[in-house]
């Protein structure tokens, strides 16, 4: 089973705890990164920038460990559609509370392409 | 059975037109290409087009077309039957390589396709196809048509043993899955093939993403990938070419590369647990894609109701 990314063994089954999950970006280093740019929509659309800066949410960890795993560079990277899906699904759980958070979640929930950058 | 110990048989399973052998081709060019595997391409569909993306051709001979030619599988030579990658997959050019066969099959409404597929089975095992030293992967790419004698043929065989289902969000997708799954599961207790994975080649409808995620968790699998659609899949296609080798750094490729990834290391498969066609309607009610529909209503046209 794959979740971000990540592999579980086949032995936890279709259904892996949200904590397992959150443990594997746990260590991630969000002290350099206070901005998360996204940049939504197609080559053939308008494209709109957002801003997300709540740090405190799985949300900005999770797009931070996407953001640096193999980007050396910090260049500008093409988020996977599966990939920002579940961290989508996962953040209406595990940060249900934070408003501006559920709302990125419901852009990111649509068809559109999304790029991401940090600042 | 033949081949190494380490070799993986997958196949690539779904209702027909989900996109098959473009999925299958694009993902084993990723296998290929980023991880270094080799692999043999065994087309199961009459169609023979589960190899020209790999090729650069329309069509290679089919290893029946060959037969008939001849007179006799017999007189059919390996090297006729089972044609080296082109561009990035030949076994000359650094990293993985592809090798292309095709079955073959009848006519559109004459004959059995699963006698093709036997029959090109046999004939690569007996000149050693699965003996090919380096192999680490033989693909079916299986016709979409789940009561068709061919459907079940690689895994009859004992070949395949890890199905990937291609399909979408959309309904008769979700319910060739689910049949699929269904055919699986007869032959699952008596040989070794498993579910492996479901691969979501979207439609970009809504909800896609939720209703595929939860097909494969009520029949037991996994939504290994979801595939966005994107037109750089058709402008490579008209190339014969895959995604892969016609433009490496492409969004599209990078979401291959995954699904790629993701096949190489998993290790999910299971026996599964096929819902039943009411479930599968509430599952889409319960997504919102079907208004509630009294009795009073079936087979009334949207002005009527």
């Amino acid at each position: 089973m794959f979740v971000l990314g990540f592999h579980f063994p086949a032995s936890m089954g279709n259904n892996v705890p949200d904590e397992l999950v959150a443990e594997k970006i746990a260590d991630v280093d969000i002290s350099d990164v206070n901005e998360i740019k996204l940049l939504m929509g197609t080559k053939d659309k308008d494209k709109v920038w957002l801003s997300y800066t709540n740090k405190d949410t799985f949300l900005f960890r999770a797009m931070v460990h996407y953001f640096k795993e193999e980007n050396p560079d910090r260049a500008q990277k093409y988020m996977i559609y599966m990939n920002r899906y579940q961290m989508s699904e996962l953040s209406k759980r595990l940060d249900a509370a934070d408003d501006e958070t559920m709302k990125l979640c419901h852009n990111l929930d649509s068809m559109e392409q999304f790029r991401i950058e940090v600042a | 059975m033949a081949g190494a110990a380490s070799l993986r048989q997958i196949a690539f399973y779904g209702k027909g037109g989900i996109g098959k052998s473009t999925t299958s081709q694009n993902t084993l060019a990723a296998m290929a290409h980023y991880f270094d595997k080799n692999i043999m391409i065994v087309g199961c569909d009459p169609k023979a087009d589960s190899t020209r993306l790999i090729l650069h051709e329309k069509a290679q001979d089919t290893i029946l077309s060959l037969a008939a030619e001849y007179g006799t599988i017999e007189d059919v030579e390996m090297e006729q039957a089972r044609l080296w990658g082109k561009g990035l997959f030949d076994k000359e050019t650094p990293g993985g390589w592809i090798n292309c066969t095709e079955s073959g099959g009848p006519e559109p409404g004459v004959g059995c396709a699963g006698r093709g597929v036997i029959t090109a089975i046999n004939f690569l095992e007996e000149e050693g196809a699965y003996d090919e030293e380096g192999l680490d992967f033989v693909s079916y790419d299986v016709l979409g048509d789940v009561v068709c004698g061919g459907f079940a043929m690689p895994i009859r065989e004992g070949k395949a043993q890890e199905i990937y289902i291609v399909m979408s969000g959309e309904m008769m997708a979700m319910y060739a899955a689910n049949n699929i799954s269904k055919g699986i599961l007869k032959y699952a207790n008596t040989g070794g093939v498993r579910l492996a994975g479901l691969v979501c080649n979207a439609r970009m409808t809504d909800r896609e993403y939720d209703l595929a995620k939860e097909l494969a968790t009520r029949i037991g699998t996994q939504l290994i990938h979801f595939v966005p659609r994107n037109n750089i899949v058709q402008h490579a296609e008209l190339r014969r070419m895959t995604v892969v080798e016609y433009s490496p750094y492409s969004d599209q490729a990078r979401e291959y590369k995954e699904l790629a990834r993701k096949i190489v290391y998993n290790d999910m498969k299971i026996i599964p647990t096929p819902i039943s066609m009411d479930e599968l309607e509430d599952l889409l009610l319960e997504f919102g894609l079907e208004d509630e529909v009294d009795e009073s209503q079936v087979g009334k046209a949207a002005h009527e109701a």
